[in-house]
């Protein structure tokens, strides 16, 4: 079977999102620069930027989901925040969608993380990536987050490899997400403690977090297991109900 | 619904009631991003702009609301200028708060302590290769006793048989060919030198140690409770750690292995390099770790709160209640 080249066949999920057969790409809102050494290539004109399922878990999720990818990415030109912004190598590929080159979708990514060596990298993709606003701070600060976004958010992402996720993504998406949003918790089963011992698989943490969305009102549409990119990790997509955040 | 009172850095609302707006004050200021850094700097701690404080004392009974939970519309959208205004700012305020954490002693004794862990592994595999080196060419030498002379002889040298006489030994009678000694030299002067980095990078642990975590060094010495600190991941963790997790600091991995399997958790981590430990009777070391680390758990409280630090006294007593579990066990319990 022929695989890669021009044979491969195209999807897009998004103007600026694609795969090609297996292989996942975005179009480079900085063309000629590879944010962490990934591959680049020219299509009529067009730069692309290959993204990688084994360096970003939204990579993985969205080759792995079965229902339709291009709606687990925010629509372009809004605004989305992001927990756990790490180095910003999943952030790149989310801004090359959100806002594209020199922000001409008028999109915003609300990027937060509590290391400031990982701020460090973050401010210097922000400064060529208009768009990419960069917090330090703990996500579970929300007042700290708050004057960064000037209204809810559609589309929530979190990403903290930390216990207490999954509460953390809940009380996060109660304050910062708007009705029928769009939540994506990367969960590690590991850092999540089980309540008997630590001897839980990786399915009853995601029963778990997918018991505690449900309590808090939202609804979960799908629970993608990154297996063979991301051992043990998950990517709970959730949505929230019509009435929600109003009290 | 109560009256409420909005803002954010551009501008202050209060409605009323029914949704209303009552009144609004609109930042007037020019707009530059320093100026807008400095306002959003503000708001992040949780304070009030000056527009939203002056509506404050204008409606004293508004309650104050975040703007996210205003009906769509309530709120003005981010003009084009006013986004990109913020994302200038807010580049500008990470930027400084990366800058500020080199002032952060957390993160620079971290530094310290991981290096000289990696110094003193270095060093212990190069000393241990010139031991053996040297001591194959010294047939005769007593090879225990003279271990802690040996590098800085072999360093000092200019040929093996200087090496022999400055150690009180005779060199076995083979030809050691020049560029084999010169070999042997350099990496004898190679664990001189990183004795002496070490030495260096352990009393720049001392000191950051003894100002950072001043209760924590009288007690334990600064070495080890500069190791705490690391290991809790910063002074404010360690403060917040029970003492029995302090136990165990340093000894993680069988800390979890002990979660995921069942084996029995361990009974010390750092600690047990304390003298009052593992030079205590193998069936007191638990009971000693036991009251040490109930006492680090108190005097990393006082460090990280701002207490008045604990000093030699505090740490004579202690050395005194370990005297007191040692004499009252000065047998191993019998089995029965
Ligand atoms: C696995 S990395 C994120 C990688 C990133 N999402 C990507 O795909 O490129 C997890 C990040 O979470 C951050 N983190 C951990 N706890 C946090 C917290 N309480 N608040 C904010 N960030 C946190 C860490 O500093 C780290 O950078």
């Amino acid at each position: 079977m022929a695989r890669g080249g021009r044979s491969a066949r195209v999807a897009d999920l998004s103007w600026a999102v694609r795969t090609e057969g297996r292989s996942l790409w975005s179009r480079n809102a900085v063309p000629g620069v590879a944010v962490r050494g990934e591959r680049l290539k020219r299509r009529r004109g067009e730069e692309w930027r290959q993204w990688s399922p084994r360096r970003s878990k939204l990579a993985a999720g969205l080759l792995r989901s079965k229902g339709d990818k291009g709606s687990l990415l925010p629509e372009p030109g809004t605004t989305t925040l992001y927990l756990g912004a790490g180095h910003g190598t999943t952030i790149s590929y989310l801004h090359d969608h959100l806002c594209g080159a020199q922000n001409e979708r008028g999109g915003c990514i609300v990027a937060v993380d509590i290391s400031p060596r990982c701020m460090r990298d973050l401010v210097r993709l922000a400064e060529v990536r208009p768009g990419l606003v960069p917090v330090l701070a703990d996500a579970r600060h929300h007042e700290a987050i708050a004057p960064f976004l000037p209204a809810r958010v559609r589309w929530l992402f979190q990403d903290v490899s930390q216990a207490g996720q999954v509460d953390m993504h809940i009380a996060a998406a109660q304050r910062f997400l708007a009705p029928n949003g769009l939540s994506l918790l990367s969960l590690k089963s590991a850092s999540e403690r089980s309540e008997h011992g630590g001897r839980g698989v990786p399915r009853d943490h995601y029963d778990h977090a997918r018991a505690a969305l449900t309590d808090a009102g939202a609804e979960v549409l799908e629970v993608i297991e990154l297996t063979g990119w991301e051992e043990q990790h998950a990517l709970i997509v959730s949505r929230m109900p019509e009435e929600w955040g109003k009290t | 619904m109560p009256m409420r009172l909005c803002w954010d850095w551009r501008l202050a609302r209060v409605f009323d009631d029914a949704g209303e707006i009552v009144d609004e004050s609109v930042w007037g200021g020019r707009r530059g991003v320093g100026a807008v850094a400095d306002r959003l700097e503000r708001l992040s701690s949780g304070r009030m702009s000056d527009e939203a404080r002056v509506l404050a004392q204008r409606f004293p009974e508004a309650e104050p609301c975040a703007v996210h939970d205003l009906a769509e519309g309530d709120w003005p959208e981010l003009a084009l200028e006013e986004s990109e205004l913020l994302g200038r700012a807010a580049v500008q305020l990470a930027r400084s708060g990366v800058a500020a954490a080199a002032g952060d002693a957390d993160r620079r004794l971290e530094h310290l302590v991981r290096a000289a862990g990696e110094l003193r592994a270095a060093w212990g595999t190069l000393e241990a290769r010139v031991v053996e080196w040297a001591g194959l060419f010294l047939p005769a030498l007593d090879l225990d006793a003279a271990r802690d002379a040996m590098p800085q002889a072999v360093a000092d040298a200019d040929s093996l048989e200087a090496a022999a006489t400055s150690l009180g030994t005779e060199a076995a009678d083979v030809v050691v060919p020049a560029a084999e000694w010169k070999a042997l030299n350099g990496w004898a002067q190679g664990v001189v030198d990183a004795s002496a980095r070490l030495e260096a990078v352990e009393q720049a642990v001392r000191e950051l140690s003894t100002s950072h975590l001043p209760s924590t060094s009288a007690l334990i010495g600064p070495l080890l409770a500069a190791r705490l600190c690391t290991s809790a991941h910063g002074r404010q963790r360690l403060a917040r750690l029970p003492a029995g997790t302090i136990q165990v600091l340093g000894a993680e991995k069988a800390f979890f292995m002990h979660l995921r399997s069942g084996i029995p958790p361990p009974k010390h981590g750092h600690l047990f390099q304390h003298p009052w430990v593992n030079r205590s009777p193998r069936w007191v070391r638990g009971k000693v770790a036991r009251m040490l680390s109930g006492k680090v758990a108190i005097a990393s409280r006082l460090d990280a709160f701002d207490g008045e630090p604990w000093g030699a006294d505090e740490a004579a007593a202690l050395e005194r209640q370990v005297q007191a579990i040692r004499e009252r066990h000065p047998r191993p319990p019998r089995r029965n």
